[in-house]
């Protein structure tokens, strides 16, 4: 707190010394929780200062959750900071870029190159024909698993859907909550739907009714939510789900008390410093449908932006900053300090700058599958449709609805954002 | 009576002073024990008294300054509202103008109005006069809306100082607000003390303003601090309660010292 | 008596500061519901076109049922309790009603964001202090996950919403009934009438105004109140608790619709001011 008022004075100080340049910078870098790479961001901002020619960082972290709705009402504020790490990613982007509040930054990744960011990270950091953000992270979903309890109760790994339903099922028998799930926080279902969306309809499903004109009331969508509402009505998941924080899931998960919890690599560091008492094991959801591929969620979870509003001067000191930032060098300090896989770290480099055996496996296992990898849901779509998935997914899960109205539900909520020019489209 | 009746009246009356209470006891008892033993052991404050959860929250999760920054916006609000209400309120009570009932009732119009349906206009003037992001930008719209209680209040207030005690003192030559500062002011001391109090508890307890004009961490008050704590610390309930005792212990304390004060202030609707 | 100039000059800072940040956004909220809107920019004039869209708005529909609930289960539980209670301690020592009276106060005096965040915990469905004490006492059965499922989270929400009202209701109740005749009283004595037919003929009517205050006042806060929702279920689970000021915060910071936002702010408005307007009419021509 004390360091952030001491810069706050040299900020202002700065706005009378024309000469030196300053750049606010948002990120959700905090030393526990979500993104708890911290340490990490501390020592690369030493690290990238010189990068900056004499300008200077004033940085704000923003909780992983909050730090959406803070920049979305930042933007609306004019207030938009210079540097910002945010979500939900292509989901506003149509909006931000539209209204000219982000900076395009074709003439940086000309100038830099960026070649680790592929063509599907390209497309989601792209609005009509220009890119807007720099991602940096890669989320993976998967199921964490506690290898303890499989091992006392006999249960091995599953390799296909039929073993997962079976495994769920003889953790119900025994007492043990299958899957640590918690959705008071309403967002942790639109990840765990994503994951079996993805693998009931496919990519390709799903890109027809993102893209083109598929509607969501399609025989693969309601399968997934078949699928999911069945896994709540087999008591698979905690009593009161519903009414169970993200963090408490975890915590019952990390106390022993639950067999697995499908969740992303974003709270990994978490996971890994919380499991002193469980040994902590990770393995894939297996494809749900028939003929659908192996693969997983996939996104940036977060990616770097530039403010339109932000001088010259300004923006061309945070992309030489922001590439330090996502150098090769930087991305080692990211996983050794901050437990977080940049975009293009490849397993091998895992292995050798010796990252956490749980990382290892995770990555290795959901970045075998590029080609068929998915998307996730609440950064994808509008945020118009994103407060009806909410809600939905909550009734959807607690029984209150059908599987058939919530893609009813959802189809209307889509088709009027489709009609606004919300939807985004890489 | 009936010779049963009046055990059952008091069994009443200890069930809900039972639900009043236990809440607040159990916040306490959180707040002193470790994530570890929440559930274990009886029902009874450690002792010595633990207070490891609350020095962790004061100092390293930011709460001295949420607790400075809810001390500086409600004192400034109630700074505010004292300053301009009694005008008012005296105004009101005691001078015969033009348009009296309607500007009485434009006040009294904005008793009822809720922050939220305001909200959407507030935010866009807020930001064209550059106080998104500032104490200001809380601390103005606030005082504005607590001012038609306020006024109200003070109207009713200014009514029972007699009229003879102003008239002799314009008699003398003083002037109107010199007979207001030297002469009302004093009389009406109790009320001016529950319209202090009723801000300040108000101010104190607001949300939504904050939550949405304010960005800066280290501008936040602690209403806003207590309720990001959910998500940033999961279940360690221990903190949790602690920042949640910090938020409202002051009040409780102010309430319990000032009681007939708080109650006059919060009934002053109620009785004319 | 005194000049009316100088009323203004009293009038002038408050008036000022009420115009600046209360009435002129009323009068831009009211404007902006009848345009529509592009990303934060005023687009076009669209006359009532906003409005239309509140009769297929099923979420609106829902929330305005879940305010009117809110009244009912207001009127049923803290304000009862607070007569009865109120009723009760008349007939107790001085010392006993001061003392009781302060400890029904107490939850009124914590924030509605802290009220949230300690009820949240016990009601939570894992954690919560609730179902631990029912498993304890081997009512397991009855535990649920309070503020999870439809059909109980408005009602746990409104025990705590009665929690933090019911002694407020005392307070005012008590003033109400200390000002009542006592020989009323001593005249049902004499008549052998008991406490029930004493509370049921002589209080209850006898405070019927502050009933009436209690009442309008409960129900404008019912109208009014968001905090406690927003930090317990942000209006779930589903549109369980939807109501119509979490349905204007949504609308406005989460969805960025704003010309539809105004139009719930606009009907948020002319409930309470018609609640007002009602109230202000009833008390003035008991």
């Amino acid at each position: 707190m004390k360091r952030i008022a001491v810069v706050a004075t040299i900020g202002l100080s700065a706005t009378q010394v024309a000469a030196e340049t300053v750049v606010t910078q948002w990120d959700q870098f905090s030393q526990a929780g979500i993104t708890a790479a911290g340490p990490a961001m501390d020592e690369l901002i030493q690290t990238c200062a010189p990068a900056l020619g004499g300008a200077e960082i004033l940085r704000t972290v923003a909780p992983s959750i909050g730090i959406r709705d803070s920049y979305r009402l930042a933007v609306a504020a004019g207030k938009t900071p210079d540097l910002a790490y945010t979500w939900p990613a292509a989901s506003v982007l149509s909006g931000y870029a539209r209204t000219g509040a982000l900076a395009p930054l074709d003439e940086y990744y000309a100038e830099y190159g960026w070649e680790h960011v592929n063509d599907f990270y390209r497309g989601r950091n792209s609005y009509d024909g220009s890119l807007y953000g720099v991602p940096m992270e890669q989320d993976l979903m998967g199921v964490y698993y506690n290898e303890a309890l499989f091992e006392e109760h006999g249960i091995a790994v599953p390799t296909t859907y039929d073993e997962f339903v079976a495994a769920a099922n003889a953790f119900k028998e025994a007492g043990v909550v299958p899957i640590a799930f918690g959705n008071r926080d309403r967002w942790p279902a639109t990840n765990t739907f994503s994951l079996i969306l993805g693998l009931t309809a496919g990519k390709q499903v799903e890109e027809d009714v993102f893209f083109r004109d598929t509607p969501w009331t399609n025989e693969a969508f309601l399968q997934a939510a078949t699928v999911f509402q069945d896994w709540a009505e087999d008591g698979w998941f905690p009593r009161g789900f519903n009414g169970v924080g993200y963090d408490e899931a975890n915590a019952l998960f990390l106390s022993g008390r639950a067999a697995m919890t499908i969740t992303g690599t974003w709270v990994i560091q978490d996971m890994i410093r919380g499991s002193d008492n469980i040994a902590l094991g990770v393995f894939m959801l297996p494809p749900i449908a028939d003929g659908v591929a192996p693969g997983t969620m996939w996104g940036e979870g977060s990616q770097w932006q530039l403010s339109a509003s932000a001088d010259e001067a300004t923006r061309e000191a945070a992309a030489a900053y922001l590439d330090c930032l996502v150098s090769d060098e930087s991305q080692r300090v990211w996983v050794q300090k901050g437990y977080t896989v940049p975009i293009g770290t490849t397993p091998e480099e895992l292995a050798e700058w010796g990252a956490h055996p749980v990382v290892h496996s995770f990555f290795e296992q959901g970045l075998a599958t590029p080609e068929s990898n998915f998307y996730d849901l609440h950064t994808t779509l509008p945020e118009s449709v994103t407060q009806v998935l909410y809600p939905e997914l909550q009734r959807l899960a607690g029984g209150d609805t059908t599987p058939e109205e919530f893609l009813q539900a959802m189809q209307s909520a889509w088709e009027a954002a489709v009609a606004n020019g919300d939807r985004w489209i890489p | 009576m009936k010779p049963t009746t009046r055990p059952i009246q008091t069994l009443v009356l200890a069930i809900f002073a039972i639900y009043s209470l236990a809440p607040v006891y159990l916040v306490v008892l959180a707040s002193m024990r470790s994530e570890a033993d929440l559930f274990a052991g009886p029902l009874t404050l450690p002792w010595p008294l633990n207070l490891e959860n609350f020095r962790r929250v004061w100092s390293e999760s930011g709460f001295s300054t949420y607790f400075w920054n809810s001390v500086v916006i409600s004192v400034s609000v109630t700074i505010i509202v004292l300053l301009t209400a009694p005008l008012a309120g005296f105004a009101f009570a005691k001078i015969r103008f033009r348009g009296r009932e309607v500007l009485f009732a434009l006040f009294l119009a904005g008793l009822v109005v809720p922050a939220p349906s305001v909200i959407v206009a507030l935010y866009g003037n807020l930001q064209a006069l550059g106080m998104i992001d500032s104490r200001l930008g809380v601390i103005l719209p606030q005082a504005a809306l607590l001012t038609p209680f306020s006024v109200f209040m003070m109207r009713t207030v200014m009514q029972d100082v007699p009229d003879e005690l102003i008239e002799a003192s314009t008699m003398d030559g003083a002037s109107l607000i010199r007979t207001f500062v030297g002469v009302v002011l004093p009389v009406v001391r109790p009320g001016l003390m529950s319209l202090m109090l009723i801000v300040f508890l108000f101010s104190w307890q607001e949300y939504l303003l904050p939550l949405v004009v304010l960005q800066t961490e280290t501008l936040k008050p602690i209403t806003v601090g207590a309720a990001s704590l959910q998500g940033r610390y999961g279940v360690d309930y221990g903190g949790i309660a602690a920042a949640g005792l910090i938020a409202f212990a002051p009040l409780v304390l102010l309430f319990l010292l000032l009681q007939r004060s708080f109650v006059r202030g919060l009934s002053a609707g109620a009785v004319k | 008596m005194h000049s009316p100039r100088t009323a203004y000059w009293f009038l002038a800072p408050a008036l000022i500061l009420y115009l600046a940040f209360v009435a002129v956004p009323i009068a831009q909220v009211v404007g902006y519901s009848f345009f529509s809107w592009d990303s934060g920019q005023l687009d076009q004039f669209v006359g009532f076109a906003n409005f239309a869209r509140l009769g297929t708005d099923s979420v609106f529909w829902a929330a305005l049922w879940h305010n009117a609930v809110w009244v009912v289960l207001t009127l049923a539980f803290p304000l009862l309790a607070g007569l009865l209670l109120s009723a009760i301690l008349a007939e107790r020592r001085p010392n006993t009603v001061r003392a009781l009276a302060a400890i029904y106060f107490i939850p009124r005096t914590i924030p509605l964001v802290v009220a949230g965040i300690i009820w949240g915990w016990i009601y939570n469905p894992i954690f919560g202090l609730l179902n631990y004490g029912l498993d304890i006492l081997g009512l397991g059965q009855f535990a649920h996950a309070w503020l999870a499922e439809e059909s109980t989270a408005l009602f746990s929400l409104n025990v705590v919403g009665a929690w933090t009202f019911f002694g407020f209701c005392v307070v005012i109740y008590l003033a109400a009934i200390q000002s009542i005749d006592p020989s009323l009283y001593e005249a049902a004595d004499i008549d052998g009438a008991g406490w029930g037919a004493k509370f049921r003929d002589i209080t209850v009517p006898l405070l019927r105004n502050s009933t009436l205050f209690l009442g309008l006042y409960a129900a404008i806060e019912a109208m009014r109140f968001f905090d406690l929702i927003w930090v317990t279920t942000q209006g779930g689970p589903g549109y369980a608790t939807e109501v119509l000021t979490t349905h204007v915060y949504k609308t406005f910071f989460l969805v960025g619709d704003f010309g539809y936002a105004a139009v719930l702010s606009v009907v948020l408005l002319v409930i309470v001011l018609s609640l007002a307007s009602l109230s202000f009419w009833l008390l003035r021509s008991r």
